[in-house]
């Protein structure tokens, strides 16, 4: 028996507040999961670029290392090149010196040049000519001078002058 | 006293707590302590590129000055970097003697960065100013040279006998070759 004129309507499980309650839902979840995948994605990435930096800096910290040796390395090289060309200027000095200070009437017949010293072997006219021309300026150089003399066949005498400069000094001037 | 509210729409509200629940406990048990991180981290990445980059700047800066330096430098260090040649020493300086014989080379000393060897030379000049030209010539030589004491001159004729020794300063290329190769790399 029929007790209605139309036909009943299918009735669904998914009624439309239903619906609207899944998609509030589903777009919720999906906002916070993109939002979670999004801070694990970035700070994934933070991490492996910091490390990469890092490593980038360490590598140039060490350059910078292995530079600054050779720099240092080069500088000592500088200040080594720079005291020998002036103790070889300073040598050429003190050789010119040295024969400028030997009388036109003193004739050197050999020159020791030493660390601490100067001998000077020679012959000279006469003992004043030495004594006031040659050993006069040597002794203001020199701390310690010891001549002797030997006659020779014209009447000159061959004299060898000994010098010296005591050893404090020169470890002061090095 | 009958309610107003139908089941489906119990239903609905609980489900909606139940979100609402979740999307609480999910936001401040995970969400925000990751957010916090990644703050956290983000202020670290910028101070690892500020570094870097104050980094980068200094070893541009320390390149520039090495690079002068060495640019500068160029002659010393190729002096220092050559070995001695007897020959080509006497080849060079010959026009300022006579009669030039150098001796062969003895290491004299050595330190972790320089080797020093010896030479002994003996020329016969016609003048001191010969010699005073050699010393001014050695300065601008191949090799990093001091002449050392004892020099001895002797007359002998015309001519004045000399002899002296030579210091040449050379790079102890055992102990630098490690510190080359670093900066190679």
């Amino acid at each position: 028996m029929r007790l209605s004129y139309i036909a009943p309507r299918k009735k669904s499980a998914f009624t439309q507040e239903l619906q609207l309650l899944l998609t509030f839902f589903t777009i919720t979840l999906l906002m916070i999961f993109l939002t979670y995948s999004f801070l694990l994605f970035k700070n994934y990435t933070f991490v492996q670029d910091r490390n990469e930096k890092l490593v980038e800096k360490e590598n140039i910290m060490n350059s910078i290392d292995a530079m600054k040796v050779q720099i240092a390395f080069i500088e000592k090289q500088k200040a080594l090149s720079e005291k020998v060309y002036t103790k070889n200027t300073v040598l050429k000095d003190s050789i010119s010196n040295l024969f400028d200070l030997v009388p036109m009437r003193i004739t050197l017949s050999r020159a020791e040049l030493l660390h601490n010293g100067l001998i000077l072997y020679g012959v000279t006219p006469n003992r004043d000519v030495y004594n006031f021309m040659l050993q006069a300026p040597l002794r203001s150089i020199f701390h310690r001078t010891y001549s002797s003399f030997y006659p020779t066949e014209n009447g000159w005498l061959r004299f060898v002058s000994t010098n010296y400069i005591d050893n404090e000094e020169l470890v002061d001037e090095e | 006293m009958k309610s107003s509210i139908s089941r489906q729409h119990i239903y609905l509200l609980v489900a909606s707590l139940i979100l609402f629940i979740f999307v609480l406990i999910f936001s401040f048990a995970v969400l925000i302590p990751e957010g916090k991180e990644y703050r956290i981290k983000r202020v670290e990445l910028k101070k690892a590129n500020k570094e870097l980059r104050e980094y980068e700047y200094f070893y541009e800066e320390t390149l520039d000055t090495y690079k002068n330096l060495q640019a500068k430098n160029r002659t010393i260090i190729n002096a220092f970097d050559a070995t001695f040649s007897p020959y080509r020493f006497e080849k060079q300086h010959k026009k300022h003697f006579s009669e030039l014989t150098v001796s062969e080379l003895n290491i004299a000393s050595a330190d972790k960065d320089f080797a020093v060897y010896e030479v002994n030379t003996t020329s016969q000049i016609n003048s001191p100013k010969n010699f005073y030209d050699f010393l001014d010539a050695v300065n601008k030589s191949d090799w990093i040279i001091g002449v050392n004491f004892p020099i001895n001159f002797k007359r002998d004729g015309e001519l004045i006998r000399s002899s002296f020794t030579m210091k040449v300063y050379c790079n102890n290329k055992e102990s630098n070759s490690t510190d080359s190769e670093s900066v190679d790399k």
